[in-house]
């Protein structure tokens, strides 16, 4: 049970930062980028092209893609979602169905389907009372905890964090306060690109790396967000450590093969009891 | 006496249609000049356009003589223009203080120096620094208007654009936000404002504009359209129809 649980804190603390960088978006853009796990995946073979292919340390790695990663996504915006900034919500999210779809594809075109893994030393697992915790495990804790705290001086803390969450809160008011929005974009797909490099990362310690890698959380990471309130930071973060912990511990009742169920579940109870999430407000259309 | 900003011609509105029709105003340094007439005059487009927030079809909008026309609305922001919205007015999910130093960081382009929250902006509201840590979002709807109207002013803009401000608001603060723009205005801040409680307005104004149908039908000095017995008239939408007052006014 304790052993259970840990694991699903570090799923949803792995999950933590793709469903910040979704929240993000959603609150600066205005709709949901289904693309997320298949840029997830491209970061993780980044790395792996630096880690493996020309034997680079694993840290070092990923901080260079981590940036390079910020960059390529400020210009994945600019040729596939900045052309459509005006026709809505519904059109950015099949355009990025349609990314997320052809990112895939250059990673399985690259590498192919074969499962790869990083260049990382085996070490014995360490134990702290009756729970087993592997280094990739307590890597994946101190990284994701570090960059939420980032995060949260970002947000909170810094004149481009603020202008974020302003531009979420009022995009015209923001205008009128002289907040250019167009930087704040680039900054947000920027941050997007960090948090989805290290999140791409840390699935691949977690697990092996392949093409449908990023996908296959793209549904948890999805739930986790909404789950916390599409747009808040916190929420995120929070729904993404439940929705870990709920599916890691449905397992004791429920065949593992079933657990992708349970965050479709949360999404499902979470649209028709409280479809703000729990730090989300409800969204008025004006 | 000099002017500060001037519209020449101006034509803006939403689809196929103008909702401003050739609209010639100007402001002179230093003075309030407030904007009344009917629902659906145009009042609110106007100030819109003249924030950035709508783009002007035809026309010319001049800051101390300088085209402000193609400039984006940050970039108005930065050459002098401060604007208060009528509603959606403060970032709601930001505290008081969050609300202040995004105004004073961007407002300013970068440039501002010296404390967020200067003295001259204390003693002008005096409630604000106890609610700093307070989310704008729980803030009444007068002390949300006052948060606004403190945001535009955290840099010193050369004209104040306002819409509608005691819009929703109890007598009390009416009467503060009143004192308020006109000790504003005594600092030497041009104000431009659109108002519906076009007595308490034209009190603390020097000049008065009315509009209908998207046109200045009168521009004339506010203590004589206050002396106007028929103000009310006028005021609530006969404009348009060739008011005997207003008539004898623009023959005028």
């Amino acid at each position: 049970m304790l052993q259970t649980a840990f694991n699903g804190l570090v799923t949803g603390i792995i999950i933590a930062l793709p469903a910040l960088a979704i929240t993000l978006l959603f609150g600066v853009l205005k709709f949901p980028n289904f693309a997320v796990g298949s840029m997830m995946t491209v970061a993780a073979y980044m790395v792996y092209a630096l880690n493996v292919q020309l034997g680079w340390p694993l840290l070092p790695a990923t901080a260079v893609v981590a940036v390079a990663f910020g960059f390529i996504c400020i210009a994945l915006d600019y040729v596939t979602f900045r052309p459509l900034r005006d026709r809505g919500g519904i059109t950015l999210m099949v355009a990025s169905l349609g990314l997320g779809f052809v990112l895939e594809n250059v990673a399985r075109f690259a590498y192919g389907n074969a499962a790869r893994s990083f260049a990382i030393e085996l070490a014995r697992p360490f134990r702290f009372f009756d729970i087993r915790m592997n280094r990739e495990q307590m890597t994946a804790m101190v990284v994701a905890t570090i960059a939420m705290a980032l995060m949260y001086v970002l947000l909170t803390r810094m004149p481009v964090g603020r202008a974020m969450r302003a531009v979420a809160d009022n995009p015209s008011l923001a205008l009128v306060r002289g907040i250019d929005s167009a930087s704040i974009i680039r900054w947000t797909w920027f941050i997007t690109g960090v948090l989805l490099a290290v999140g791409g990362v840390l699935i691949g310690m977690d697990r092996a790396l392949e093409p449908p890698m990023g996908t296959s959380y793209v549904i948890a990471v999805f739930s986790a967000a909404i789950l916390g309130g599409l747009g808040s930071p916190l929420g995120a973060f929070v729904g993404a450590l439940l929705i870990g912990l709920v599916s890691e511990l449905a397992t004791l009742v429920i065949p593992p093969n079933y657990r992708i169920g349970i965050p479709l579940c949360v999404i499902a109870l979470v649209l028709i009891f409280r479809p703000q999430g729990i730090f989300g407000q409800m969204y008025i259309r004006r | 006496m000099s002017e500060v900003f001037r519209v020449e011609g101006l034509h803006a509105g939403y689809g196929a249609g103008d909702i401003l029709k050739g609209v010639d105003l100007c402001v002179a340094t230093g003075s309030i000049v407030t904007i009344i007439g009917p629902n659906g005059s145009g009042k609110s487009t106007l100030v819109k356009t003249l924030a950035g927030l709508l783009r002007a079809r035809q026309g010319e909008i001049l800051l101390k003589g300088a085209s402000i026309r193609d400039y984006t609305p940050p970039r108005r922001v930065h050459a002098g223009i401060s604007y208060v919205p009528q509603e959606y007015n403060v970032f709601r999910n930001l505290t008081v203080l969050e609300n202040l130093k995004i105004a004073r960081e961007f407002m300013s382009g970068g440039r501002a120096k010296g404390p967020v929250v200067s003295d001259e902006l204390v003693a002008l509201f005096p409630e604000l620094p106890s609610r700093f840590k307070a989310l704008a979002g729980n803030l009444s709807g007068g002390q949300r208007q006052m948060l606004a109207f403190a945001c535009a002013l955290t840099v010193k803009p050369e004209l104040l654009i306002m819409d509608e401000p005691s819009a929703g608001l109890s007598p009390k603060y009416m009467s503060d936000i009143f004192d308020c723009i006109k000790k504003v205005n005594d600092t030497g801040v041009s104000v431009l404002m659109v108002e519906q409680n076009a007595i308490e307005a034209l009190r603390i104004s020097d000049q008065c504009i009315v509009m209908a149908t998207g046109r200045v039908r009168l521009c004339s000095d506010a203590a004589s359209v206050l002396d106007m017995p028929d103000l009310q008239t006028l005021y609530l939408g006969d404009a348009a129809s060739g008011h005997e007052s207003l008539n004898r006014a623009s023959a005028a």
